[in-house]
């Protein structure tokens, strides 16, 4: 009974997930094609891969976005922390224009904030290339590590720092013994979604990039009148590789945990024989 | 502790530099003319004015705004049952479809605008639905995890105490759910309509080149035609245009939350 | 009166958890009924099965006459008052008490009326258009009873209402919540864990543990007549006391009868005598039917707490040896190291570690600026068998001291009518570590290793109380003698006349004071 009653709102959610899939699907199929339809599947090859491989441009395109995004993580995530502290200890008129400002990437379109860094590094006469690239994307990367860094910070309870000074810490002890421990969670997802921003950005990239200079995303629109199956090999890497990422980082916690409580035990034992 | 403040001060420049000048810079551009030195600068009205003077523009505009909203309400009309749906399901798989929705969203947004590309290329419809199809498709999980949050977020003692009061199923969904629900979908919104408005790429992947949007547009006098000036202007007036639907937005939700005041 | 729930043979489990094991219970018009118990013991369930938010594994709840098992939450004709309240935070307080009149299409006029009669019923006028968020618990507390009370329900469920409030608001609203049931006439049913709460606003009191009913009476009822130790020790202060049933009108505990007014149990029953604090008397010495020492005297307000000793606990007595300072000094490495001898149980042998032995002769190091320094070999070989064993601590620079480790038999006192058994050892320390000591009591205990255990179970008894007679800040080499007994048996008494700690006295209480309850289990 129950079961039947649930029955239209399964049935939607699966169509939901189909729609959201299908695309995926496609990429990963076509990109064993054998011919260059995109609408015909022929046969199974590989040729696609292998002309992904060989073209230079497509490399450096990937090359590109992964080193930037790797170097924007970094950074962004080391300022946004030391930022987010300092923010909590801050005035209140100080605390809240930097929170203000720092919204303005994200309340923007991005296409503005875009042309704003492109008209910044041309009226200064810089030229455009990996450098601009990269400070834009640490740009636009900061508000989002210090935003999912603020709620943590606020959770945190006064009195631990209190306690860790009273316990004689000094003060930049308790930060690094204390406070960054608690709020470590925020610290990492806001790298990740440094990360992501950074990997997949698209319109500031196109803005502040030079000649030369290209990511996965301008790469792919610059091909938009040409039918290139390469991108579905590209795409299905791509697929395949955030799928293995996301599945490790849901499963090895869990063994993590796992191992955590043998070493417990470990742990009471080497202690008795002490 | 106080001294930790002082970690801030490297941001305050980095940003003032980096966040606050390019925006001065825009609207510098946007009321001054082409070729303007440093010493020469001339503020005019002229960019806005060529802007409203040739329907063409306030076209183009509108056509964006159009799309941004029918793509924003098709989010809202698909995306609130499933996040109803999704909230109601055991806590495993729960967890197991909003894995599933942010999966795909992890993957490059052009590329799987792409991907529909190729899907829909001999598929008789007109450019115009291709790129709603590629809109909702990018968008529709952001709305889809804003209200499931917020569902997810109320209080089940609330449900409880609509029954208590003799409300069924349906009504304390309209009187209950429904209404506490309404922040989850104005951030739904905000995530959905402000890309929606601006972008460029869907509509230039899907709808063949001859679908212009404001997005194309700005792109197109910077990239193309180097007039610095009138793109900034364009830009200057559709960040405007978000600003205030935005506010509209904000407010609707502040009355909504008041309702019967 | 006429009786309006019936609960019958209730049974409700979760995932093979029972939490109400068939609970049968009336419950009449205009009573102000009191589900008590701890939390964990299925009264919150109840509720909830009463008001349908959850179904019963088995059993029929029968209201007005007819089964309601499978009649919606939303059709039962009674309302609940929620934990938190669940006020609806998006609608105002006038909404908020209107939501059940509007879901039954009542007119706008009559709703008004209404909404504005309860207003005032629980003092809220002019406050019909604030927001809810932002009134003050006692406030919210108003509207979720207006809102309940507004839809004229036959029984109103209060889910602990007042936990969530101060102790001051919590009085003040328990007396309101009464004055509403009796103006309003309907039947409250209040869920609570607070006796207090219990005893001030029912007209009957449901006590329930673990699923089960263990009491239903008046609040007088409950707190003279309670059926076994648990009640009496839920319900107010008690003095518990194990005894025996000698015939009917005597009853016996302490070696000694005393009169009572309870019978009807099996000759020589083994039962648990209660008598409240309130109902013992403190007279001269010899002038009461026990005598005993004051052990503490507690000002709590109105009265003073005092705690009588009338039997001593089981008690053993040990000799501590204690030493002048012996560290031992490295001048060469520019350490020094020190231990004590000690004595250890023949029983413990077997499982002794290096831990152990470093831990029981307090053995250390530290170098001349005081620092400590790690142990870091431990040399012994103590044989299962009593006898004298050396032991040599070594740091890494090799400054070393050895000691002398005693392994003795156990040896301990039995006490027959306590059903105790207290065991200790004499044991070794030195001037400084008796002076450095700071909780002594806790240091003397785990110096003479000194256990408890009841000769009954085993299991193990609490050391009460540490009997010394030197001055820790002054003392120096010699023996000593430490005792170390349990607990005796002691009356907790509440009087408004001050006594001096350790003062003899005699304790006074009448037959009628005296409340004889089965055991639990028989």
């Amino acid at each position: 009974m129950k079961k039947l009653k649930n029955l239209p709102s399964r049935i939607y959610l699966l169509l939901i997930l189909a729609f959201f899939y299908l695309p995926i699907l496609y990429v990963v199929i076509f990109s064993f094609n054998e011919s260059k339809s995109l609408t015909n599947f022929t046969g199974f090859s590989l040729q696609w891969y292998e002309k992904m491989f060989n073209n230079r441009t497509m490399m450096e395109a990937i090359w590109y976005t992964v080193i930037i995004a790797v170097l924007a993580t970094i950074i962004s995530t080391i300022v946004g922390t030391i930022t987010a502290i300092g923010l909590s200890k801050s005035r209140r008129i100080l605390k809240e224009t930097v929170m203000q400002v720092n919204n303005l990437p994200m309340l923007n379109p991005e296409i503005v904030t875009a042309i704003g860094l492109m008209l910044f590094f041309t009226s200064l006469q810089i030229k455009t290339g990996f450098t601009t690239l990269l400070i834009a994307h640490i740009a636009f990367c900061i508000p989002y590590v210090i935003l999912s860094i603020m709620p943590k910070l606020r959770q945190l309870d006064n009195n631990l720092a209190e306690a860790a000074l009273d316990l004689g810490c000094t003060p930049w002890q308790a930060l690094i013994k204390v406070i960054i421990p608690q709020i470590t969670p925020g610290i990492v997802s806001g790298a990740l979604i440094a990360f992501t921003m950074s990997f997949d950005d698209f319109i500031i990239s196109f803005f502040t990039t030079g000649p030369g200079v290209n990511n996965i995303s301008i790469y792919v629109y610059t091909m938009y009148k040409r039918i290139n199956p390469s991108i579905n090999a590209l795409s299905s890497i791509i697929v395949f590789v955030i799928t293995i990422v996301l599945v490790l980082v849901n499963v090895v916690p869990l063994i993590r945990d796992r191992k955590k409580k043998g070493k417990v035990n470990e742990e009471d034992f080497s202690n008795s024989i002490m | 502790m106080k001294s930790f403040s002082r970690l801030v001060y490297p941001y305050v420049v980095w940003a003032a530099i980096f966040i606050v000048v390019p925006m001065l810079l825009i609207v510098l551009y946007a009321f001054t003319k082409e070729g303007n030195g440093v010493l020469t600068l001339q503020f005019t009205f002229d960019n806005f004015a060529r802007f409203f003077s040739d329907s063409i523009f306030p076209n183009v505009l509108w056509r964006s705004l159009k799309l941004a909203i029918i793509t924003t309400v098709i989010c809202i009309l698909i995306g609130y049952p499933a996040a109803y749906f999704m909230s109601k399901l055991h806590v495993n798989k729960r967890t197991m479809m909003v894995l599933l929705i942010t999966l795909p969203m992890w993957i490059n947004m052009l590329v799987r605008t792409y991907a529909w590309r190729g899907i829909l290329l001999d598929v008789p419809v007109s450019g115009e639905i291709k790129v709603y199809i590629g809109m909702v498709y990018n968008f529709l999980p952001f709305m889809i995890l804003q209200i499931y949050t917020s569902l997810l977020k109320m209080d089940p003692s609330l449900i409880a105490a609509a029954n208590d009061l003799g409300a069924n199923k349906f009504e304390t969904f309209r009187r209950v759910v429904l209404p506490l629900s309404i922040p989850g979908v104005i951030s739904g919104i905000t995530l959905v309509f402000l890309p929606a408005v601006s972008s460029f790429f869907i509509p230039k992947l899907l709808g063949g080149g001859d679908f212009v949007l404001v997005g194309n547009l700005i792109e197109n006098y910077f990239v193309s035609t180097g007039d610095w000036n009138f793109g900034s202007a364009i830009s200057l007036i559709m960040a405007m245009i978000i600003l205030i639907s935005m506010f509209v937005t904000k407010k609707l939700d502040y009355e909504s939350a008041e309702v019967g005041d | 009166m006429k009786k309006l729930i019936q609960f019958k043979n209730i049974v409700k489990s979760f995932d093979n958890q029972i939490v109400l094991k068939g609970i049968n219970l009336d419950i009449y018009e205009n009573e102000f009924v009191t589900l008590l118990g701890p939390s964990g013991c299925g009264k919150t369930t109840l509720l909830r099965i009463l008001g349908g938010f959850l179904e019963q594994t088995s059993g029929e709840i029968v209201f007005d006459g007819d089964e309601i098992s499978k009649v919606p939450a939303y059709k039962r004709n009674l309302n609940t008052v929620f934990q938190k309240y669940a006020l609806f935070p998006h609608l105002n307080v006038y909404d908020n008490i209107a939501f059940g009149l509007k879901i039954k299409k009542q007119s706008k006029d009559i709703i008004e009326q209404k909404v504005n009669r309860m207003l005032s019923l629980v003092g809220l006028e002019g406050y019909a258009k604030r927001n809810v968020t932002l009134l003050s618990g006692g406030q919210q507390q108003r509207v979720a009873i207006a809102r309940a009370l507004v839809n004229e329900p036959d029984v109103l469920l209060l889910d602990e209402p007042l936990g969530a409030l101060d102790l001051k608001l919590r009085k003040e609203m328990q007396h309101e919540l009464k004055k509403i049931q009796q103006e309003v006439g309907i039947t409250f049913i209040f869920v609570t864990h607070d006796q207090e709460e219990a005893l001030t606003m029912s007209d009957k009191i449901v006590v329930m543990k673990d699923g089960e009913i263990i009491q239903i009476g008046t609040p007088t009822e409950i707190y003279n007549e309670p059926v076994d130790e648990y009640v009496a020790r839920f319900i107010g202060e008690s003095n518990i006391i194990d005894g025996v049933m000698k015939e009917d009108y005597l009853v016996d505990f302490d070696d000694k009868d005393y009169k009572c007014v309870d019978h009807g149990f099996r000759e020589n029953e083994p039962v648990d005598i209660m008598i409240r604090p309130e109902d013992i008397d403190i007279v001269a010495r010899n002038k009461g039917v026990l005598n005993g020492e004051v052990k503490s005297t507690l000002f709590k307000g109105v009265h003073y707490e005092i705690i009588v000793e009338t039997v001593s606990g089981t008690s053993k007595t040990v000799t501590m040896h204690v030493l002048g300072n012996k560290d031992i000094v490295n001048e060469e490495e520019k350490e020094k190291i020190s231990a004590s001898n000690f004595y250890m149980d023949l029983e413990d042998v077997p499982n002794l570690t290096t831990g152990d032995v470093t831990a029981r002769a307090n053995a250390q190091a530290w170098n001349f600026d005081n620092e400590d320094l790690s142990i870091s070999k431990v040399t012994y070989d103590v044989k299962n068998e009593k006898g004298v064993y050396p032991c040599t601590f070594e740091t890494s620079n090799g400054t070393a001291v050895t000691i002398n480790i005693t392994v003795v038999e156990p040896i301990f006192t039995e006490d027959a009518t306590n059903e105790e058994a207290v065991q200790a050892f004499d044991f070794y320390k030195t001037v400084d570590e008796i002076k450095e000591s700071i909780a002594l009591d806790t240091d003397l205990k785990r110096w003479a290793n000194a256990t408890a255990w009841s000769l009954e179970d085993d299991s193990v008894v609490e050391i009460y109380d540490v009997k010394y007679d030197f001055d820790d800040e002054n003392i120096t080499e010699g023996d000593y003698q430490i005792t170390f007994a349990t607990k005796g048996r002691e009356f907790k008494i509440h009087t408004t006349d001050y006594k001096k700690e350790g003062m003899k006295v005699g304790l006074s209480f009448a037959p009628e004071d005296i409340h004889v309850m089965s055991k639990v289990g028989f």
